[in-house]
């Protein structure tokens, strides 16, 4: 192709770090270099640059010399690519100014004295350069100028490059890339340090001089506990139970039981789809439909009720099609969870098919980076890592695990054959009916002209039209019966069986049903290496590198992925490997996701960032403690959801304490409960279930009724339906079209792994809680459920009950007056305005009212 | 206004937290769309953008390609290069249209514009438009976001962060009749930024503006003078409980959002009824008249919301612009349903001393290519298309930039969709490299590394 690549392909990566570092610093599309300069003057590790020249002539070196040598100059004048012609290498300042057989190439200062711009001028038949194609005269006049300002460029010798922050070797000893530490655990528990998660927080309360604040009362924490694993609120049994039983193990049987409820899969289901980026449709420039896309979610759902160990969880998302199995039930459980891989969004249309294969493998890097390891991995796809130790290298080397890996078809999708994603029928005979459905989608255009055809021609026997039925048999093909030919047969014969082959056309014709499939991706059948992307653009070959992870998380060289595999497996197992950095690592990350979960703040803040730029950990033993608690128990879920809510802290109040606030006023260090706003789906479950309008039964999907294009352009008159009475994660979840609901009370982004909701307080959200119709519904059937099953008459009893329902607590003498006054003016004026059923309708704008409040939208 | 209403559940309540009996508690919390100064003196203070969707030819209404016309049917054999080969060779479609120069200024205008050349020397016409994405879910996305296969802040979400708004009742960032399809609420969305910057919607393409409305404002059950009485027993839960909190910033958040909500509530139903203005603006926008009425509503709303205050307005056409085949009666169609609206737009502006820091913009995903499709359409052309700019410090009269002799690439000053987007905050008085925002660890910015501003552009 001519373009620059290396010949040194088995170098070890360490070299190719810094080759590549040099030619791809300069990004196209996906960082911002031109920021970097802020960066770099923050980080301080620019210093270097300072004194070679301006950092103004770097930039322009960098923006528009250094990609313009690399592509035009490099392939034959750069040691680095073996090939010096004439002996001319431009890979430094010395070697221009040394120059080749000719001379010097560059005159710093005078572009006119420059051989190299004589060159590329083409201005001399005996010197021109590049020999196949004249540069642009925007490129020779940026030459120029940049030799005219000095030819400045930085000296790749400088301590600079030793020093990379995307240097594998020296990131070993940044702490997320550290073995996990066993921590001592302070041995002093008490009465208000329940477990060794206790311990460890009180230890850094105590240095910082914090006392913690009490514990919250056990009508709080009844309702914050069976939100946090369930995401519904007590029932009024559940909490009479609880506020009665004064056991010491009241508490912790409260938690198995909500551990063990189906509730719980969901509730903690929904943060991994969260992180999985999951949706029904692939959103971005052509929203088709992911009609299958439930099934993993349900997978998910299930696996986490089961509590499936993490380490098969994560084993099973990313190579599930390639594990072996007993049944074909456990073939198609493990082949729906590698959906994980494909729910991605992906720019569909006027997408290069090689562009298109680099991108989905970006987005599933992406997504696998940050989701396990708390890393920005795309980043070193245009250039090495700016801030952490992960070469571009690196980056192909996981680049060719997913490109190895099909996660596209041709198949039949909104009235034509598109690359869309795959799909593979479940069951026993589900391969054979999905090829059969899109057999008959691949022949029906045809079958649908042959019918035409037979029609065309049954017609021209009836009427007897021998001589156009003759014109019309050359291209009949298979659209006439061979006994209709025949001019022997009486006429009734051959009618009889051209009727017969229409018939068969017809049957032929009925569209089958969609047989039951889901999203699972392959193998390819020759897996291959990559090549790095010089700055990332996919038709800029680099050099190769052998499929493998991340070396800064590796103690041996080799990855050890067999070459008839696309690496899958060895990087599910790879990441989760306990004894592996990598695993522990991973082991960290997920612990730190199910305490911040839990606790409304990451020990380490920046959840799905554990790299230079995100924020280190406040407690980083505890956060060993339960990285290690959360393998040793067997990668289970439960067991550290379980550890963390046993804990006093859990268990904290939200008091304030003024000298704590002085000290640590953001409560990093857990001297207080967190004080959290529901998500959508808390809020309209706890909504609905007030009403009694929630099913809890088994949800397939909600997207059947829908058509490919998720939302159409043009009118669209089946858009994605809210009115399920099933709990809210399972909501159509279309990208860019999101129920509104999710969209104003800030549901995870499903175009990206989402560690952190945002919280924002909107005026759209008050607008929404005044406005919408839903939850004035649901306030009408709270209100008349209510009444209906309360003694007449005691409407103080009445508005006790609501509240407490509704909030999860008694409500102060001066709530229940406002409420009960508010109740009885609005009655009053309907029976003045002679609404009908004036009782039940103020009553809803009371519940209305409360389900507007902090009071039911805070946990407390 | 929390305090003095009349309803007064827990009003005592409310009063003793917040002390004094003045309220000025909702105002005092931080609202995040305050306005905010630029980084330099701006040119215009606000922005509409009308958005042709599915491209409108460049070669038929404001590039004029006499070699069309002299080699049609010909072949055209165009560069070898990546965007372009894979497109299937097709023969040269000539313009049905004439072509006339208009103004003091000769700006060359077709004859499918009559109302909009009368401000010829008002426009400023870019010939060198081009991007990337030839479908349109990628090409919306990128003029929208700057960005296709990420999710990036919208044009209008940016300005909204780096300018606030200038009416703390409203939005900052509202789009008009935003197509649902090729990327829907992306092309408006805040991504990472907060989301009080993502573009308040009325309507959507499909719908007649008349029939569009706001989701969430206004209640269809509950009558303004009860909803408030609801709001003030709402509050009154609120202030309780941030009283027994001890104060809360989340909870002090709520309760300022309400009555921000509520404000905004009464303020917006102002601004969209129409109403109010005469039938001598109707008329100028084309309201009335069957072929007009809907796009002269969505235009007088936009001056409304400009008048009003808001930062950037969106007005977009439905998907009819997309003419792969009948191009011909397509343009005039389409040009028909819009030459007067936008006229008009122009001129009330103007009239009304709104023009001069009121940035219009008129433009689209891409342009068409210079070869026939279908017999007598165009195909998508990210290569090369044209947009103008009118009002708001922009140089009226100016043709910036040129293609080549068929139209097909930009040869002289290309300005590239990251360039525009440096240019529309340009006028804002804001430059687009330090306009960020710092997520995921770095700090964003809407022309990513990108962008260039063309001082030719600006008087």
């Amino acid at each position: 192709m001519g373009e620059y690549s290396f010949p040194a392909s088995h170098l070890p990566r360490g070299i190719l770090t810094i080759v590549s570092s040099q030619l791809s610093i300069f990004r196209r599309r996906f960082c911002l270099a031109g920021l970097l300069v802020a960066f770099v003057g923050n980080l301080g590790f620019a210093s270097a640059d300072e004194t070679v020249g301006s950092s103004d002539g770097h930039d322009y070196f960098e923006k528009y010399i250094r990609p313009l040598f690399a592509q035009h100059c490099y392939p034959c004048h750069s040691s680095k690519s073996g090939k010096r012609e004439n002996n001319l290498a431009l890979d430094s300042k010395l070697d221009w100014l040394k120059g080749g057989d000719q001379g010097p190439a560059i005159e710093p200062g005078s572009p006119e004295k420059s051989l190299l711009v004589r060159a590329v001028r083409y201005a001399d038949p005996g010197l021109q350069m590049p020999p196949s194609k004249a540069l642009s005269n925007e490129q020779i006049q940026r030459l120029e100028e940049w030799i005219r300002r000095g030819a400045i460029a930085p000296d790749p010798t400088s301590s600079r490059m030793d020093s990379s922050p995307s240097d594998p070797e020296s990131g070993k000893r940044y702490w997320a890339f550290m073995p996990l530490s066993k921590a001592e655990i302070p041995v002093d528990l008490n009465a208000n340090l329940f477990n060794a998660t206790d311990a460890l927080i009180q230890q850094k309360r105590h240095t910082m001089h914090l006392s913690p604040v009490r514990l919250a009362s056990k009508s709080n924490l009844i309702r914050r506990v069976s939100i946090q694993l369930t995401g519904l609120p007590p029932t009024a049994e559940q909490v009479h139970e609880f506020l009665e039983d004064e056991t010491p193990q009241a508490y912790e049987q409260l938690v198995e039981s909500l551990l063990a409820s189906p509730r719980f899969g969901e509730r903690w289901g929904r943060h991994w789809l969260d992180l999985a980026r999951y949706a029904d449709s692939n959103g971005l420039d052509e929203n088709f439909l992911f009609r299958e896309a439930w099934r993993y979610r349900n997978w998910v759902i299930q696996a986490i009720n089961q509590d499936l160990p993490f380490d098969e969880f994560v084993l099973m998302q990313i190579a599930g099609d390639l594990l072996p199995f007993d049944t074909i039930e456990q073939r198609d459980r493990q082949r729906i969870a590698a959906g994980f891989l494909l729910v991605g969004p992906k720019v569909l249309l006027g997408n290069d098919e090689r562009n298109q294969r680099m991108e989905i493998a970006d987005e599933q890097i992406d997504t696998i980076g940050k989701t396990f390891l708390g890393q920005s991995l795309g980043c070193a796809r245009c250039h090495d890592h700016k801030f952490d130790p992960v070469p571009t290298a690196d980056y192909y080397a996981l680049a060719g695990i997913f490109a190895s890996t099909r996660v596209m078809e041709r198949r039949y999708m909104l009235g034509e054959q598109r690359v869309m994603e795959r799909l593979v029928g479940l069951g026993p005979d589900g391969e054979q009916l999905d090829e059969a459905y899109e057999e008959y989608w691949r022949n029906q255009p045809k079958l649908k002209a042959d019918k035409k055809k037979a029609d065309t021609l049954l017609e021209l026997l009836k009427k007897d039209s021998e001589e156009d039925f003759l014109k019309a048999l050359p291209d009949a093909g298979v659209a006439v019966a061979d006994a209709a030919k025949d001019a022997t047969k009486s006429r009734e014969e051959r009618i009889a069986a051209q009727q017969a082959v229409v018939q068969e056309l017809s049957m032929k014709l009925t569209a089958p049903a969609i047989p039951p499939r889901a999203m699972i991706p392959a193998d390819i059948e020759e897996p291959k290496d990559e090549q790095i992307r010089i700055s990332g653009q996919f038709d800029r070959l680099g050099a190769q590198v052998p499929r493998g992870f991340l070396c800064v998380l590796q103690d041996e060289p080799t990855s050890g992925i067999p070459s008839n595999e696309s690496g899958r497996k060895s990087l599910a197992r790879w990441l989760v490997d306990a004894d592996q950095r990598s695993g522990q690592l991973t082991a960290r990350v997920i612990a730190n996701r199910v305490w911040y979960h839990l606790m409304g703040r990451g020990i380490v803040r920046t959840v799905d960032n554990f790299g230079r730029t995100g924020e280190p950990p406040t407690h980083p033993e505890l956060l060993d403690y339960l990285a290690r608690e959360f393998v040793e128990s067997g990668w289970s879920l439960k067991h550290l959801v379980k550890q963390i809510v046993l804990s006093s802290t859990f268990q904290l109040s939200c008091d304030r304490i003024d000298e704590n606030q002085q000290i640590d006023p953001d409560n990093r260090f857990f001297w207080r409960g967190n004080r959290r706003r529901m998500d959508p789906e808390t809020f309209r479950d706890c909504l609905l279930m007030a009403a009694d309008q929630l099913s809890l039964s088994w949800v397939g999907s909600t997207v059947s009724y829908l058509g490919d294009q998720a939302t159409a352009v043009g009118p669209n008159k089946v858009r994605r339906r809210t009115d399920f009475p099933c709990r809210s994660l399972y909501l159509p979840i279309i990208r860019n079209d999101l129920p509104e609901i999710f969209d104003i009370l800030d549901f995870a982004n499903p175009h990206m792994t989402t560690g952190m909701r945002p919280t924002t307080n909107v005026p759209l959200q008050g607008l929404f809680f005044l406005n919408e119709d839903m939850i004035m519904e649901h306030s009408k059937a709270t209100a008349l459920r209510v009444i209906n099953s309360a003694p007449t008459g005691d409407r103080a009893g009445l508005v006790r009950r609501l509240f407490h329902e509704i909030v999860g607590e008694s409500p102060s003498e001066e709530e229940e007056r406002m409420l009960s006054k508010a109740w009885m003016q609005w009655e009053n004026t309907f029976r003045a305005e002679g609404t009908m059923d004036p009782e039940t309708h103020s009553l809803s704008l009371v519940c209305h009212a409360l389900f507007a409040s902090s009071r039911f939208q805070y946990v407390e | 206004m929390l305090l003095n209403s009349a309803c007064g559940f827990g009003s005592i309540a409310l009063a003793s937290i917040l002390g004094s009996g003045k309220s000025t508690f909702a105002s005092e919390t931080a609202n995040p769309l305050a306005r905010h100064p630029p980084h330099f003196t701006p040119r215009a203070k606000r922005i509409i953008f009308l958005f042709m969707w599915g491209g409108p030819s460049h070669v038929d209404l404001f590039d004029p390609k006499p070699a069309l016309n002299e080699q049609a049917g010909n072949a055209f054999s165009s560069q070898p290069d990546e965007q372009t080969a894979r497109k299937r060779p097709a023969n040269l479609l000539p313009s049905p249209f004439q072509f006339a120069q208009h103004g003091d200024s000769g700006v060359w205008i077709s004859e499918l514009f009559p109302n909009l050349s009368t401000h010829a020397d008002r426009l400023c016409i870019i010939r060198s438009l081009h991007t990337e994405g030839s479908a349109h879910g990628e090409a919306l996305l990128r003029l929208h976001t700057g960005q296709a296969n990420l999710v990036r802040p919208s044009v209008g979400a940016w300005v909204s962060y780096g300018l606030g708004c200038e009416n703390e009742n409203l939005p900052a960032f509202i789009t008009i009749s935003p197509p649902r399809g090729h990327g829907g609420v992306q092309n408006y969305g805040s991504a990472f930024l907060p989301s009080i910057h993502q573009g308040t919607a009325i309507g959507s393409a499909e719908t007649p503006i008349a029939k569009a409305k706001i989701s969430h404002v206004g209640n269809t059950k509950i009558v303004p003078s009860l909803q408030r009485q609801q709001l003030d027993l709402v509050q009154a839960i609120n202030a309780m409980h941030l009283q027994n909190a001890q104060s809360d910033p989340a909870i002090e958040g709520l309760i300022a959002n309400y009555e921000l909500a509520f404000r905004m509530q009464s303020a917006l139903p102002h601004v969209m009824n129409l109403e109010d203005e005469t039938n001598e603006t109707k008329s100028l926008y084309g309201i009335g008249n069957e072929k007009t009425d809907n796009f002269g509503r969505q235009c007088l709303l936009a001056r409304k919301f400009a008048e009003s205050g808001v930062r950037y307005i969106q007005v977009s056409t439905d998907y009819t612009w997309d003419h792969h085949k009948g191009l011909k009666n397509g343009l005039i169609d389409e040009c028909a349903k819009v030459d007067r609206p936008i006229t008009g737009l122009l001129t009330d502006l103007a009239r009304r001393g709104l023009l001069e820091d009121t940035l219009v913009v008129w433009g689209a995903e891409f342009g068409r290519t210079p070869t026939a499709e279908n017999g007598d359409g165009r195909n998508h052309h990210p290569q090369a298309f044209t947009m103008w700019m009118a009002g708001g410090g922009v140089r009226g009269g100016l043709t910036y930039g040129a293609t080549d002799e068929f139209g097909f690439k930009p040869v002289e000053n290309p300005v590239h969709m990251h360039d525009l987007h440096a240019n529309l905050l340009y006028a804002l008085g804001m430059d687009h490299k330090r306009l960020t925002f710092r997520y995921a660890g770095r700090d964003f910015r809407l022309t990513d590394v990108h962008g260039n501003v063309v001082p030719a552009l600006w008087s």
